[in-house]
């Protein structure tokens, strides 16, 4: 048996790349176990699946503690604790990140102890689509060619789960043109059964019940939500060009977040700590004083403190 | 006769202070956390918000708030009792001469449609029937949202959820139609109730402003397009407002005592451009276009404002 596990950000396709696999594996003739873990399910917030793919039956249920493969649709979500991209890795683990580093320096940065391998699908998918879609098939694609499973068995499997989600045959057809040049692009890595390694022990634990004064949740402090930052759900940043701003105060009524305030002198400040990157302010802007640039790597790339 | 803003009537008279704080971990793009802000800004800090389960399950996220002021989380068919309780209390507090008269907080719920149009109908019932003095305010973003878009009985004919897929039997998706809501409220003849949506701010905060002064149950209805359950790009957010409200489809209206006044009349669209945008109602027009269910949807619409008269 192999376990994979996805994490990406709601909205990011970790969940339909998790199924792409099962259905992939199933199609030739394996044994497949997909499931999302539920949260409350929302665009940017860190998610993850877990996949397992097998010759015989799958006896095992629940999370994958530790998996095989780790396959990870945004860099930013490595230095985010509470999504736990990490947990369970060990030295024999493949870990696929999507980045534009090489696997090596992917490595360092991030100081993943398994075996990393990086291919930029953001990058690939913007050039297929021209603008930021689920990442689902291009995550799909590197999973599958990572276990070894036949790229027509993708194929099939892409056609079936997006068709499913009721995509039209267009974007079908574009996922699976990505998807073929993913699937052949990704540095290979090939993909270790952890078998023979018994599980490890569990002790039972016991829980204890409090009364419910102590047993719910209560935030005694006010207003400190802006010390979670949320800055690294971007792809695309709001850029202002300051001389075409007429200083109308739409960006700033628009944002849902309230991440945009307006100076004396009626000109938008990002609060890019918090901004989402959802592009409202840019689609609202009547003068497209506000730009999207992608989020880059290195200097200018915000990073959570 | 045309109704006319008092003391919204310029864009940068929307308050420049925050009363919902950024880091909450709603969707980018938002529309209910959209209408919620600018709610606020009128509403101010001086509020017990009463949230039911949903989305905006969300705003507080143990251990983190948004809000300057208190959150009480209640399940998805209680806010309204909830906030009798947090009104009752506040009223006692200053009948004992515990808490100043001028330290009085409004209470507010927090409901989605899921609770608003389903689960929390009898408590919400039952609220504006005793004349609770509160705010009720519904994100309405027509499913389920928070679990992953399911059915709710606010989700419109057409529309493609995870309960109501096109299927054979089926190929519009959803069969039901929307439910009534405000005219559900607006039998029961309280002071103030509103629909507003985002994309429409004066409107917005003109309406939070006059139900300011009422006392007694007031009621607003705000569209919340939703980028996660109808499927579209979240910068589209206010585009998607805008022609749920230009094709008439989310008519702008409030009612004080019952009576009822459109405060803005849109020239109507075709719903079409509305329908189009979003890949919740993608199967009306892919692979073969259904002429009879978006024209059922069009009648509908068009006899809606043939009753209104205008």
């Amino acid at each position: 048996m192999r376990s994979i596990r996805f994490h990406g950000r709601g909205g990011q396709g970790a969940k339909t790349a998790s199924r792409i696999v099962g259905t992939a594996a199933f199609l030739e003739g394996l044994t497949a176990q997909d499931s999302p873990l539920y949260g409350a399910e929302r665009r940017g917030a860190p998610v993850s699946a877990s996949t397992r793919i097998s010759r015989e039956p799958i006896r095992e249920r629940g999370l994958i503690t530790r998996p095989d493969l780790i396959v990870i649709a945004d860099e930013s979500l490595i230095g985010d604790p509470t999504a736990r991209v990490l947990d369970g890795l060990s030295e024999r683990t493949v870990v696929f990140v999507n980045a534009a580093l090489p696997s090596e320096q992917a490595r360092d940065q991030f100081r993943i102890p398994g075996r990393v391998t990086t291919l930029d699908l953001t990058d690939m998918t913007l050039r297929q689509f021209g603008k930021p879609v689920a990442l689902s098939a291009p995550l799909g694609a590197v999973a599958c060619r990572l276990l070894g499973l036949k790229a027509e068995s993708l194929k099939a499997a892409i056609t079936g789960e997006l068709a499913d989600l009721g995509l039209p045959e267009t974007v079908i057809e574009g996922n699976l043109a990505l998807a073929a040049s993913c699937y052949d692009a990704v540095p290979v890595v090939p993909v270790e059964e952890m078998a023979g390694t018994p599980p490890a022990p569990v002790s039972l634990w016991t829980p204890v019940y409090e009364p419910p004064t102590l047993g719910s949740a209560r935030i005694s402090a006010s207003a400190n939500s802006p010390l979670r930052e949320t800055g690294g759900w971007r792809t695309f940043r709001p850029v202002l060009v300051p001389d075409k701003c007429n200083g109308c105060w739409l960006c700033f009524v628009y944002c849902p977040d309230g991440v945009i305030s307006m100076t004396k002198d009626d000109l938008p400040l990002i609060d890019y700590d918090h901004c989402k990157g959802c592009q409202i302010c840019v689609q609202e802007c009547p003068t497209k004083a506000l730009v999207a640039e992608r989020e880059q790597e290195g200097a200018g790339t915000w990073r959570a403190k | 006769m045309t109704w006319q803003r008092e003391t919204f009537k310029k864009i940068k008279q929307i308050p420049r202070e925050e009363h919902v704080l950024p880091g909450t971990s709603l969707c980018a793009g938002c529309g209910g956390l959209e209408a919620l802000r600018l709610a606020a800004k009128v509403l101010g800090d001086d509020v017990v918000y009463v949230n039911a389960a949903g989305c905006f399950t969300m705003l507080a996220a143990y251990p983190f708030t948004p809000f300057k002021g208190s959150w009480l989380y209640t399940t998805m068919g209680s806010a309204p009792a909830g906030a009798q309780g947090v009104r009752d209390a506040l009223d006692v507090l200053i009948a004992k001469g515990r808490l100043p008269k001028r330290d009085d907080l409004k209470v507010v719920v927090l409901g989605g449609d899921g609770s608003t149009y389903d689960m929390a109908l009898s408590s919400t019932s039952g609220a504006i029937y005793r004349g609770l003095d509160f705010y009720y305010f519904c994100y309405d973003n027509e499913a389920y949202g928070n679990t992953g878009v399911q059915l709710s009985a606010a989700t419109p004919y057409g529309a493609r959820t995870t309960t109501s897929p096109c299927s054979l039997q089926h190929p519009a998706g959803t069969i039901q139609e929307k439910k009534d809501i405000f005219e559900i409220w607006r039998a029961h003849k309280p002071p103030y109730i509103a629909t507003v949506a985002p994309r429409y701010p004066l409107d917005l905060a003109e309406k939070f402003a006059r139900a300011a002064t009422f006392t007694g149950p007031k009621l607003f209805l705000a569209l919340s397009a939703c980028p996660t359950g109808w499927l579209y790009d979240p910068g589209e957010t206010p585009e998607v407002a805008k022609l749920a409200v230009e094709t008439g489809l989310w008519p702008l209206k409030e009612a004080i005592n019952g009576a009822v006044t459109h405060t803005y009349i849109p020239k109507r669209k075709p719903v079409e451009e509305y329908l189009k945008l979003q890949g919740r109602f993608r199967h009306l027009f892919e692979p073969t276009k259904q002429e009879e269910a978006i024209r059922h949807i069009q009648e509908r619409v068009d006899a809606y404002w043939r009753q209104v008269n205008v």
